[in-house]
C-alpha cells in the first residue's frame, strides 16, 4: 500500500516539499507546481499518499517536523475524518480541553506507514491543530493520548491546507482520467469482436467522445483552480468548483472506461479497474461532489452572472 | 493563461461594457434579453451600430474592417457582447461567409464583396442543407451546370434562416456529378435571392415562429463569376466555414446571463414564506450549470490561447457539443422557474416577458444541438479527429 523506496525517490526529487518555504526544508514553489506533480502520478497510475503531505505540510506551519515531512525522513498524514459523520473540514466530536484532547478519528490514511499524525479538535471558538505519534491501526483515538499542539486558532490553516489537498487530488484525478481514456482509445482500436475492431461500433466511440469531452472540462478547471490558488491560497470558490466537475468527471469516465473494456476492466490485473479505484477513493477525499456543491449553492443569490475574470 | 485580467485588458472590457450598454438601443437588447422575436430592422440596425464603431467583424483580417486584437481581447468583446443582451452582427455575414470570403476567394471577389458584407448592405444566407443531405451535407444534390459565363442552378436548400430577409445566399452546388467521392464534386456559388427561378418559402418551427426557410432553384443563372475560388473545391470552404463555426458558437456570455436571469427570476416567485431561489434543489442546480458554465469558459480561453495560426487547438471540438448542451439546460431551467407560468405564452395577461418567453425559446433552442454539425456529428468528429477512433 505504501511504496517507502518510491517515497524516498519523490523526495530526493524535491516534490515533497514543493509548495514549503525553502528555510524548512521545501522548494519554496507553489500551486502550480504541485498540480503537474499530482497529475504525472496520477497518470502513471503511482498510488502514494502526495495529496496528504501538501494538507499534512500546510497544517505543520513552522513546525520543525516540516524539515522531515519534505525530506521524506518522516511520513506525516492528516486525519481529519470522524467515524460516523459526513466529511467536515471543521472538527465537530474531537475537542481540545484543558491540554488534553478526546475523540476519534478514522479512517487514517496510511496509518500503518505513518510516523506522524496532525489533526484538528474543538477549543471552544476556535480550531486547534495538534501533532501527535500515529496509531497502528487506521483509528486514532485520541483520549489519553499525548499531544502537541501546534496551533491554538488554525482554522485558516486548515482551510488552506484543505484547498492544497483538493488542487492536489483534482491533479492526480486529472492524470488517471487521461490514462483511463487512453486506455480505452488503444483498447477500442485493438480489440476485435465480430471480426471487427470494437473501434467500428459507433455506440463505443460516440461514449469515448464524450469521455474525452469530461477530460478536457476538467483539465482547464485543475489549471485554473492552480492559478486562483497561486493568487490566493483561501479561494474555496474555485477549489469547490474543481472539486465538483472532477468528481463528476471522475465518475464518468472511470464508469465508462470500465464499462468500455467490458469484463477485462473489472480485473485487478488490468489497470483501468485501479484507475476507477482510485478516482472513487479520491471523489470522497476532503469532501465529494455534493459536499461542494451543496455550498457553492449556498451562494448562489449573492451575486448575479458567473465572473471568472474579476 | 493568466488567472485575471490585465490592467489593460480591464480597461478594454470596461470600454465594451460602456459602449454595448450605452450606444446599442435599449428596446432591442431588451427584446433579445426576453427572446422576443427580433424584426430584421432590429438584427440590421444592432450589426450597423456595431460596423460603425468597427466591431461587427473584430476577426477578419485588419485590411478588411478586422481589428488587430488578442485572442483575450476578442473574447471580452463578444463575452461583453452578450452579456449586454446585444444581438450578435448576423452569424451568415461575420462568421460565416466573411471569413471565407478572405481566405479563399480573388482580389475582385473580395473588393466586391467583403465591404457590403461587413456593412450589412448585403443580406447573406446560407444554403447548405438539403432535405436529403442533413448531416451527410456531401451527399447534397442542387446542381450547377456550367452554360458559357453562366451556371444553371437546380434543387432545393433547406434550414435557410432568415433566408426571408437575405439579398445573397452562398450556396453549396454539384458541379461534378462523376467526381469519384462525393465531397470533390461541390463548389461553392454566391446567389442573388432575386434571380429568377429562386423562390422562398417559410417553415413554421416548434415555437410557432418563422426563422427558416426552404428555398428552391428552378433554372436558375448565375454568372461564372459568383463562383468561390476553384470549381469543385466549396467542400474545402464549407469544411472551414463550418470550423469556425464551432469554434465560435459557445454563447458563454449569453448563458452567463441567462443563468444570472435565473437567479433574478427565482427570487422574485414565491414557494411557501420564500422564494424558488430559497429551494436547495434548485440552488444546486443552478450551482451545477455554473460549474459546468465556468469549465466551457476556461475551455473555450484554453483553447484560444492554444490556437496557432488559425489552427484551432483539437480541443476546440468540445465547444459546440458542451457550448449547446450548457445552452440547452439553462433554457430548460428557466421554464423550471416560470413553471406554471411558463404556460402563458399569448401577451396580454400579466405574466411577464421573461416567464411568458421561456417555453418557445426553451424548445427553439433544442436546435442548438442540431445545427452547425449535430451533436452525434461533433462526437464522430472528436472520436476518429482527435482519438483516432476510426471503423
Amino acid at each position: 500500500m505504501f511504496d517507502a523506496k518510491l517515497w524516498r525517490a519523490l523526495a530526493e526529487m524535491g516534490t515533497l516539499g514543493l509548495p514549503f518555504p525553502e528555510e524548512a526544508g521545501g522548494m519554496g514553489a507553489g500551486p502550480v507546481e504541485v498540480m503537474i506533480v499530482a497529475s504525472e502520478l496520477g497518470r502513471a497510475g503511482v498510488r502514494s499518499p502526495y495529496a496528504e503531505t501538501m494538507v499534512a505540510g500546510t497544517l505543520l506551519g513552522d513546525d520543525a517536523l516540516l524539515g522531515s515531512l519534505c525530506d521524506g525522513s518522516a511520513l506525516v498524514v492528516p486525519a481529519l475524518t470522524e467515524p460516523g459523520r459526513a466529511w467536515s473540514p471543521l472538527p465537530v466530536g474531537v475537542v481540545l480541553s484543558g491540554g488534553a484532547a478526546s475523540g476519534v478519528r478514522a479512517p487514517v490514511p496510511y496509518a500503518a506507514a505513518a510516523d506522524h499524525v496532525v489533526t484538528t479538535a474543538r477549543a471552544g471558538d476556535s480550531t486547534a491543530i495538534l501533532a501527535v505519534d500515529a496509531p497502528v491501526s487506521s483509528t486514532l483515538d485520541l483520549a489519553g493520548k499525548a499531544i502537541r499542539v501546534l496551533a491554538e486558532d488554525g482554522e485558516a490553516t486548515v482551510r488552506r491546507a484543505i484547498n492544497l489537498g483538493i488542487l492536489a487530488l483534482g491533479a492526480e484525478a486529472l492524470g488517471a482520467m487521461d490514462t483511463a481514456l487512453a486506455l480505452t482509445v488503444d483498447y477500442l482500436k485493438t480489440r476485435k469482436q465480430f471480426g471487427v475492431p470494437l473501434a467500428r461500433f459507433q455506440t463505443l466511440t460516440q461514449r469515448a467522445a464524450d469521455m474525452y469531452t469530461s477530460v478536457e472540462l476538467t483539465r482547464s478547471v485543475v489549471y485554473f483552480a492552480a492559478m486562483s490558488l497561486a493568487a490566493d491560497p483561501d479561494d474555496e470558490v474555485a477549489i469547490a468548483r474543481l472539486k465538483v466537475s472532477a468528481g463528476k468527471a471522475g465518475r464518468h469516465v472511470g464508469q465508462e472506461a470500465v464499462q468500455l473494456h467490458g469484463g477485462i476492466g473489472v480485473t485487478a490485473e488490468y489497470a483501468v479497474s485501479h484507475l476507477l479505484a482510485r478516482l472513487t477513493a479520491i471523489e470522497h477525499t476532503y469532501g465529494d461532489a455534493r459536499y461542494h456543491l451543496a455550498r457553492l449553492a449556498r451562494r448562489v443569490g449573492d451575486y448575479g452572472a458567473l465572473d471568472l475574470m474579476a | 493563461m493568466e488567472r485575471g485580467l490585465s490592467a489593460q485588458d480591464q480597461q478594454f472590457r470596461q470600454e465594451m461594457r460602456e459602449f454595448f450598454t450605452t450606444q446599442i438601443p435599449q428596446e432591442i437588447r431588451a427584446k433579445a434579453h426576453t427572446g422576443e422575436e427580433l424584426t430584421k430592422d432590429d438584427i440590421a440596425t444592432t450589426h450597423r451600430l456595431l460596423h460603425a464603431a468597427g466591431m461587427a467583424v473584430p476577426a477578419w483580417p485588419v485590411e478588411w474592417g478586422g481589428k488587430d486584437w488578442s485572442n483575450r481581447q476578442r473574447y471580452l468583446w463578444f463575452d461583453e457582447l452578450q452579456l449586454a443582451g446585444v444581438p450578435a452582427p448576423l452569424a451568415f455575414n461575420a462568421n460565416m461567409i466573411g471569413p471565407v470570403l478572405a481566405t479563399f476567394a480573388s482580389e475582385e471577389m473580395k473588393a466586391r464583396f467583403l465591404p457590403p458584407t461587413a456593412a450589412l448592405d448585403i443580406w447573406w444566407c446560407q444554403g447548405f442543407s438539403e432535405p436529403e443531405a442533413g448531416s451527410d451535407l456531401a451527399s447534397l444534390r442542387t446542381t450547377a451546370v456550367r452554360d458559357g459565363d453562366e451556371y444553371v442552378v437546380n434543387g432545393q436548400k433547406t434550414w435557410t434562416t432568415l433566408g426571408q430577409y437575405a439579398d445573397w445566399i452562398f450556396a453549396l452546388v454539384r458541379t461534378d456529378p462523376a467526381a469519384p467521392k462525393p465531397q470533390q464534386g461541390i463548389s461553392m456559388l454566391l446567389i442573388e435571392m432575386t434571380s429568377p427561378g429562386v423562390t422562398v418559402r417559410p417553415i413554421q418551427l416548434i415555437d410557432g415562429g418563422h426563422e427558416v426557410n426552404e428555398v428552391f432553384f428552378d433554372n436558375v443563372r448565375v454568372p461564372a463569376d459568383n463562383l468561390v475560388g476553384e470549381e469543385n473545391h466549396g467542400w474545402d470552404y464549407a469544411k472551414f466555414l463550418l470550423g469556425n463555426e464551432r469554434v465560435g458558437v459557445a454563447p458563454v456570455g449569453w448563458i452567463k446571463r441567462k443563468l444570472a436571469d435565473v437567479k433574478a427570476h427565482a427570487a422574485q416567485v414565491a414557494e411557501g414564506e420564500g422564494t424558488l431561489l430559497d429551494d436547495p434543489l434548485l440552488a444546486a442546480r443552478i450551482a451545477e450549470l455554473e460549474c459546468d458554465l465556468a469549465a466551457l469558459e476556461l475551455t473555450v480561453l484554453r483553447v484560444a490561447a492554444n490556437s496557432h495560426h488559425g489552427k484551432p487547438d483539437p480541443a476546440s471540438s468540445i465547444l459546440k457539443l458542451r457550448g449547446s448542451q450548457i445552452q440547452q439546460d439553462v433554457l430548460e431551467l428557466m421554464v423550471d422557474v416560470a413553471g406554471p407560468a411558463s404556460l402563458a405564452w399569448e401577451p396580454g395577461d400579466d405574466t411577464p416577458d421573461w416567464a411568458r418567453r421561456s417555453a418557445p425559446v426553451y424548445l427553439n433552442f433544442r436546435k442548438a444541438s442540431i445545427y452547425g454539425g449535430s451533436n452525434e456529428v461533433q462526437r464522430s468528429v472528436i472520436s476518429s479527429g482527435i482519438l483516432g477512433l476510426k471503423g
